[in-house]
């Protein structure tokens, strides 16, 4: 006995720095799945105050930037109107808001899908990690809850991975861990994925080699993942050929400008839970 | 001032330097494919580069998970910085008896700085200790060696940046005593 406490006391050093790597490590592991990082996420509350702080400072510098962005998207929404008031889109509309008979509904309109866009406002954000979170100053709170697809005006931004009451953290599209299923112009779906490098480009990876694809092409989100379909992802900036398989690889130029977001939507769909419902009941995988 | 108090302040501005304005710093020249790696300078280790000679191992330890813990809940990366922090304090001791000629103990209430140790051996004890956290850091946050050079330049790079702002942040807070004489 007296041997193992001389022992302990000798080496006391080295046992402390194993033990707090090893709960390094643990911790390390344990967020890996995103699951749990309720105390060491920037959607703490001390932390997330700080930051809030902080933008209430940096704010001041991109209000130029911001403007011109919200006058373009303004532009944008306009001309939609316009364009929906001269042609009326059947088919495009019914995908949203096509209401079925009376009858069958109990006197209420229902709808394939339902969406309910929230606003909200970055406060923090980063590019330069291989796993990029923001946060943004809505919380459960606002109805901000997990899995919800968020976009910005210009394309899409991602994924809430985690809420406190205030604020809550995005897993953003520049993440190796998260893909998005994508369209081309034509139709053809895949998934658009990062690399973990570069903010400004995404990859498209095993298109098939008939596709005819141009630089500048955009590309769609689909209705099979969790964000509204047609939202845009990226356009592409330079089409490779694979040798190996003589698939397509596509590099795109991601649509919203992760560097400078500052406002963006968190896009609920109130019928999630039902398809989500119907789809593990055929035991398919979760989109 | 005395030495806690003075330890506590260097904690906090460094902290605040470090998440509040090198955390943002996103610079502009890797916007093509095949480009530059996006690079970002990490100073705070500098906090457990400072602190006094005499401060025991499993002070600096605790410190050091302390440090990592912090700039853990603002970056989002659970643990790594931690890690990393814990790593660094635990061969500091160890750097510092290979590259002082007297033993640890003698310094008595100082902290290493330019003036007790000379530019040359505090310059090679930070940027050495720098190496370390930046290669581990970025390894675990990468997790794969599938694209090394992309790896290592970023390493390079970051820790480039980083010596310069602790060059800095040298010039800045370095009393010269013997400035006009």
């Amino acid at each position: 006995m007296r041997n193992f406490i001389l022992f302990i006391r000798r080496f006391f050093n080295l046992i402390l720095f194993l033990v707090l790597e090893i709960i390094c490590v643990v911790l390390i592991a344990r967020t890996n799945n995103l699951q749990g990082n309720d105390i060491m996420s920037s959607a703490n509350t001390v932390v997330g105050l700080s930051y809030k702080k902080q933008n209430d400072v940096v704010y001041y510098f991109g209000l130029k930037q911001m403007n011109d962005s919200l006058l373009n998207e303004n532009a944008k929404l306009r001309a939609l109107i316009a364009l929906q008031n001269n042609t009326y889109d059947v088919i495009k509309d019914s995908n949203v808001h096509r209401a079925l008979p009376q009858t069958d509904t109990n006197q209420k309109k229902i709808q394939y899908a339902d969406y309910v866009y929230r606003t909200a406002k970055v406060v923090n954000n980063s590019v330069s990690a291989a796993n990029n979170y923001i946060t943004i100053n809505r919380g459960s709170k606002d109805g901000v809850a997990k899995n919800m697809a968020v976009i910005s005006g210009t394309g899409v931004v991602g994924k809430v991975v985690h809420t406190s009451a205030h604020y809550a953290s995005i897993l953003s599209v520049l993440s190796v861990k998260q893909k998005v299923s994508a369209k081309l112009k034509d139709g053809t779906t895949g998934y658009v994925e990062w690399e973990g490098y570069r903010p400004d480009v995404l990859v498209m990876k095993d298109v098939p080699q008939q596709v005819v694809v141009r630089k500048g092409d955009s590309v769609f989100t689909t209705s099979y993942s969790f964000f509204p379909p047609d939202v845009l992802i990226g356009r592409v900036q330079k089409v490779m050929r694979v040798k190996k398989n003589s698939l397509l690889l596509l590099y795109l130029q991601p649509g919203s400008n992760f560097r400078n977001l500052q406002y963006v939507y968190v896009v609920e769909n109130k019928m999630m839970v039902e398809r989500l419902m119907v789809e593990d009941s055929v035991n398919l995988k979760k989109p | 001032m005395s030495i806690y108090v003075r330890n506590i302040l260097r904690f906090c501005l460094i902290m605040a330097l470090q998440v509040l304005i090198l955390n943002k710093i996103t610079l502009r020249w890797w916007s093509q494919p095949q480009g530059f790696p996006v690079f970002i300078p990490y100073v705070y280790p500098l906090f457990l580069l400072l602190l006094p000679f005499e401060t025991p191992v499993w002070l600096l330890l605790m410190l050091g998970f302390v440090t990592g813990i912090t700039m853990d809940s603002f970056a989002n990366t659970a643990g790594i910085h931690a890690f990393v922090c814990v790593l660094i304090a635990y061969l500091r001791t160890n750097v510092l008896n290979a590259l002082l000629p007297k033993n640890l103990s003698e310094y008595t209430n100082q902290s290493p700085n330019v003036k007790n140790m000379g530019w040359m051996p505090f310059l090679v004890y930070s940027s050495f200790l720098i190496l370390i956290h930046h290669s581990v850091y970025f390894s675990i946050e990468l997790w794969s060696f599938a694209n090394i050079g992309y790896l290592l330049l970023k390493i390079l790079a970051s820790s480039a940046t980083s010596i310069l702002f602790v060059l800095a942040y040298l010039l800045l807070f370095t009393r010269q005593v013997n400035a006009r004489g």
